[in-house]
């Protein structure tokens, strides 16, 4: 099967072929044939000849990646990528934070402009076509925000045609409004801030949001409120990368396995406590 | 190849949904356009007063509908009219903002239009006993309207390629679609390339009538 990439190489390959004969006028059957892909080359060896891991994070998302008062962007993603930086050189600074909104997340990883991104980016089968997750390195799951003074109570309510939802740009979202609410009008945004903004505002009932994002942003807006039902069941947020790289994908997967119940699990234990005030279940006993 | 033939599914599977945001494209920004276009005939006469009491808030409107990003601009109407208790849907909220920064464009254009003909044309029109009115209507307007069209048509492309800003505030304009589509699926370059041709389209046909327009009025001096 031809990927993507074997294609661009193909066709670049027989352009500076084409550009070749022309220029020198040899016969076509000496050109060279296109160089492969460089096998074997892994982002794992790039980044230790780099000298730093450049890594793919939103600002958007507290407690996961934002700005704080000091201007400095921090949050649980971030230090976890940090946690991982220090894994590689020992120094959890040989890091570029490389923000991106979540759309660009995909066309990044793909063209190699980060070697990974820690995101609040939930593991779906459709997502997994296109780009590697580790393990999950934190659960999560989705929940539903209301004005406080809202009449909505559960899931169910929100299915009437005066009421509408927020959504973030990811499909499924959408997906789930049109199985659980579809009497109910949907809202489109890219940013999770204009999704709780809509419903802080009023321009929307109630919005789907990551469950630890939500309640990091209850606790500064009391105006609004979560649902007691959950949308999903527990989903995991994972760390993404280019699909066609073993190497760097096994490096992170263990660094993560590590976080979650190995050697790594007092410092994530301890970022775990920082973020969301309680300690994280230990994956091996 | 597996790669062309992938592709070719994923885009014409697309297709329809492109279609339908492209639609929506197509009516931000013909609304846009006409009410920017509405908008600075109707402030282009204050803009030129020699009264400075109905001047200079026409210039400042200018200057700050000019010297802020129409991104800003869109969601300050988006998000502020709902604490002043108004509600007008994405689309309007859409349309407003990108005519309410257009507008501003278009004013100063018509006006360097008009100022860059001579003095000495008004003086000439008037040695041959012609009124203020009369002379605009038949001397400056349409050395005027020849000289804006090119100017003109290159702020109204501009519009066109701005109403994929209104994606922010959740329209599902071509630019949204594109975006949620990626979002699905995870391939990004093919279908923005896709988006793109689309934008091209539009905007080359747009493009294109403009220029007849200029052609038709040169052919009528």
């Amino acid at each position: 099967m031809t990927s993507r990439r074997e294609f661009i190489t193909h066709v670049s390959g027989a352009a500076a072929g084409a550009g070749l004969v022309l220029a020198q006028g040899e016969p076509a059957a000496a050109q060279q044939p296109p160089a492969a892909a460089a096998p074997g080359k892994s982002k794992l060896d790039e980044v230790r000849a780099r000298g730093k891991v450049i890594v793919g994070v939103t600002s958007e998302a507290p407690p996961f990646g934002f700005v704080d008062e000091k201007g400095e962007l921090v949050g649980f993603d971030i230090d976890v990528a940090k946690l991982i930086a220090k894994g590689i050189f020992g120094d959890d600074s040989k890091i570029e934070l490389f923000k991106q909104g979540f759309a660009a997340r995909w066309p990044n990883t793909q063209n190699g402009s980060i070697d990974f991104g820690i995101m609040v980016t939930t593991i779906y089968a459709d997502r997994a076509l296109q780009v590697a997750f580790t393990r999950p390195y934190i659960d999560s799951g989705i929940v539903v925000v209301v004005k406080k003074d809202s009449p909505v109570k559960t899931i169910a309510d929100l299915n009437k045609a005066e009421y509408t939802v927020a959504h973030l740009t990811a499909p499924v979202q959408e997906e789930r409004g049109k199985r659980l609410y579809p009497n109910a009008k949907f809202l489109t945004f890219d940013a999770i801030s204009a999704q709780f903004n809509a419903v802080k505002l009023g321009r929307a009932t109630a919005a789907q949001l990551d469950a630890p994002v939500a309640l990091y942003y209850l606790k500064d807006n009391p105006d609004v409120r979560m649902l007691d039902e959950w949308l999903t069941d527990v989903t995991g947020n994972s760390i993404f990368l280019r699909p066609d790289d073993f190497k760097w994908w096994l490096f992170l997967d263990t660094v993560v396995a590590e976080m979650l119940g190995g050697s790594l699990f007092s410092p994530y234990k301890a970022l775990y406590r920082k973020w969301f005030g309680k300690e994280p279940a230990r994956a091996r006993a | 190849m597996d790669y062309l033939a992938q592709t070719f599914h994923l885009l014409r599977a697309l297709f329809p949904k492109l279609v339908e945001g492209f639609g929506i494209t197509v009516g931000v920004g013909l609304s846009a356009m006409a009410l920017a276009l509405l908008g600075s005939l109707l402030l282009l006469a204050p803009r030129m007063a020699k009264s400075r009491l109905i001047r200079v808030p026409v210039e400042s409107y200018i200057e700050l509908m000019r010297n802020t990003p129409l991104l800003l601009q869109i969601y300050l109407i988006y998000f502020g009219l709902p604490l002043l208790g108004f509600f007008p849907s994405e689309f309007l909220c859409g349309v407003v903002g990108i005519a309410l920064q257009h507008t501003a464009f278009l004013v100063e254009i018509l006006r360097g239009g008009i100022e860059s003909i001579s003095r000495r044309q008004w003086e000439a029109a008037s040695a041959i006993g012609m009124r203020r009115l009369a002379t605009f209507r038949y001397v400056i307007l349409p050395q005027t309207l020849l000289r804006v069209m090119g100017p003109l048509g290159n702020q109204l492309i501009i519009l066109v390629k701005d109403t994929s800003l209104v994606s922010a505030i959740g329209v599902m304009e071509l630019t949204m679609v594109g975006k949620m589509a990626i979002e699905r699926s995870a391939v990004s370059i093919e279908i923005f390339m896709a988006v793109a041709m689309f934008y091209l389209a539009l905007t080359t046909l747009l493009g294109a009538v403009l220029r007849l327009i200029e052609q038709r009025t040169a052919a009528r001096l």
